[in-house]
């Protein structure tokens, strides 16, 4: 499928490459020597297929299909992460929050499967294998990457514990390991310090474990070492969720500063919790990419953007989207990512076309999973103001409902439509 | 060459010099700032407000009087949504009469959701008494603010017929109190029937 991908790409992208190098080409980046795809017009390069990337993809070919557009994403598919919780509950399969990009190749994108090593803001260029693009304008949509180095022992260990925090293999493991878990085990999970992808989202997931731990294991717990002093994100609403599960043990302002997996135990400034099934998500920052390419502050960690075109303060004509940015009173969501890819395209098509930037400011809807069928939600709405993003107002659905849920489960169908199709 | 793409390369390089810095504004794919304004809501409402979920109402196609009503309504909190308060004031900064003259303008796509038919034909039986404003189509009265709810999705439909029975949506508005009325005669389990009907209808 990779080959296949890659002369797909080739064959659309219409320019004179060797018959024996495009022959030499499929699944090997070693192979991609010089620059693999002379620029003809005006070319748009996307880093990163996800929310933010996958959007802004699209939104560039829907605004102008006379620009050129090449995203480069590692994955074969799109994997979501909202609703990936669900998976870990057995209410859902990884498949089916699985999509492939067919539908913005049928929009003219070239999809190129692979990792980009370097960014070069002075040459405008973008490191593939040994080979390299040029670009008229960059969007890096790079999600997050994580930082071992503030847990004692997780360096040596890294993955292999999982954070299941990017959907794919590892929510499938973690999904595995708590279905094989005895009854009687303890689940650990550990929250971050905030900024975090997705602020909600490990107290969905704690919903959701506590929701099949209830139904399937009744005497096993779940432990929360939550490094924040209270639950980040829609707070009463999950705590009032919590009711239905005596099952969780919160321990608020308990950060994970250690782990030792030979006797399956974190630590904390004040004891030491053994666990039975561990998923430690780790602070994070901006993915590898935006700080090879000193996108990000002084802090290494994330991306400060101009809150209109959402252009890199730090390096002309690049525009980051997504997870990897700060500054803006917006949290990391797929909702918000989505918005960012869609005002950073129209922002760079004006621009490519001597156009106005319009006002785009961003919105946020995001719904959380609280058991098997029912759903909370908050919504932020903003305004751009003298350059900058102010809220307009946030609200919260007054309670948890099916009818939540059900509204739930269209915006997935509308905003993987809104990025893919 | 020929002359003719001489012309047109003349032509261009004519463009390329008035989108030279401070010449007037050079034609382009966002001339329409409709456009522009319209992004935020096809995460939910679809692509040109065309949904494909049971949830999310279709705004393609949908009156601009209505629309402004909606959003008004949606921004003061008399219909009252989590989801829809915040982005009605986002709208009215963007500019509401834009944004519904956009929708306005879009084709209507009915929803790809098939109700069962037997649902549609239990449906057909109640609809009777909803013919007076909305229509033998379900194409409703732009005059009266009435909304066509053909091909609108089942989930929403059946939806909104809970709010206006339980009187959480326009609370109190005289011009809804006889649609009201004749939606407390209908039991609740009949809903799902009716939306499918009205659903199917094209």
């Amino acid at each position: 499928m990779k080959g296949v991908t890659r002369r797909q790409f080739l064959r659309s992208s219409s320019v004179g490459l060797g018959v024996g190098l495009a022959g030499g080409l499929a699944g090997c980046a070693a192979s991609l020597k010089g620059d693999f795809a002379p620029k003809s017009g005006r070319r748009v390069i996307v880093i990163g297929g996800g929310w933010g990337g996958a959007t802004a993809a699209r939104y560039v070919r829907l605004a102008d299909p006379s620009i050129e557009v090449i995203l480069i994403e590692p994955n074969k598919e799109f994997v979501s992460c909202p609703f990936s919780n669900l998976v870990l509950s057995g209410l859902r399969t990884i498949e089916s929050l699985t999509q492939p990009y067919d539908g913005l190749r049928r929009r003219g994108v070239k999809f190129i499967q692979e990792s980009v090593t370097a960014i070069e803001p002075d040459t405008k260029r973008v490191r593939v294998g040994e080979g390299y693009l040029v670009y008229d304008r960059l969007v890096v949509s790079p999600g997050i990457d994580f930082q071992w180095e503030q847990i004692e022992g997780l360096p040596a260990v890294k993955d292999t514990v999982l954070h299941a925090w990017k959907a794919g293999p590892q929510t499938v493991e973690l999904a595995r390991q708590i279905q094989a878990m005895p009854d009687g085990g303890n689940f650990v999970l550990t929250v971050p310090p905030v900024a975090y992808r997705c602020p909600p989202g490990p107290y969905e997931r704690i919903c959701q474990v506590a929701w099949y731990l209830k139904t399937n294991k009744p005497k096993s717990k779940v432990i929360v070492l939550d490094a924040n002093q209270n639950i980040v994100s829609k707070t009463a609403l999950f705590r009032a969720a919590w009711q239905a599960y005596p099952n969780i043990d919160y321990r608020a302002s308990n950060k994970v500063t250690g782990i030792d997996t030979s006797t399956r135990e974190v630590r904390t400034d004040f004891d030491k919790v053994k666990y039975d099934v561990l998923n430690l998500i780790p602070p994070q920052r901006a993915g590898a990419i935006a700080v090879q390419a000193d996108l990000v502050g002084a802090d290494k960690r994330w991306c400060e953007v101009d809150h209109v075109t959402y252009e890199s303060v730090k390096q002309k004509g690049i525009h980051v989207v997504g997870d990897a940015t700060i500054g803006l009173p917006v949290p990391k969501s797929g909702n918000v990512a989505n918005n960012m890819g869609k005002a950073a395209a129209l922002s760079i098509v004006s621009l490519l076309n001597g156009q106005t930037v319009p006002i785009m400011p961003p919105g946020n809807t995001c719904y959380s999973w609280v058991s098997d069928r029912e759903a909370i939600a908050v919504v932020n709405a903003y305004k751009i103001e003298n350059g900058k993003v102010v809220q307009i107002e946030q609200k919260l659905t007054p309670a948890q409902s099916a009818s939540v849920a059900q509204r739930a489960e269209g915006w997935r169908q509308s905003i993987w439509a809104d990025m893919l199709s | 060459m020929t002359t003719t793409r001489i012309g047109i390369s003349l032509a261009i390089a004519a463009l390329a010099l008035a989108a030279a810095p401070g010449a007037a504004e050079a034609a382009g794919p966002l001339d329409d700032p409709a456009f522009a304004k319209v992004i935020t809501c096809g995460a939910c409402h679809g692509v040109n407000g065309n949904s494909k979920s049971d949830m999310q109402p279709i705004i393609a196609g949908l009156d601009a009087a209505y629309f402004k009503r909606q959003i008004e309504n949606y921004a003061t909190g008399k219909r009252p949504s989590p989801e829809m308060e915040p982005y009605a004031k986002q709208v009215q900064f963007l500019g509401v009469e834009w944004i519904a003259g956009y929708f306005a303008a879009q084709r209507r796509e009915p929803t790809p959701l098939r109700p069962q038919p037997d649902a549609v034909a239990r449906g057909r039986s109640v609809a009777a008494q909803c013919v007076i404003c909305h229509g033998e189509n379900g194409r409703g009265d732009a005059t009266r603010l009435i909304p066509a709810l053909a091909g609108q999705p089942p989930g929403y439909l059946a939806q909104q017929m809970v709010l206006f029975k339980a009187d959480t949506r326009d609370p109190g508005d005289p011009l809804l109190s006889a649609k009201k009325a004749l939606m407390r005669t209908i039991p609740d389990g009949q809903f799902p029937d009716l939306a499918a009907y009205y659903s199917s209808l094209r």
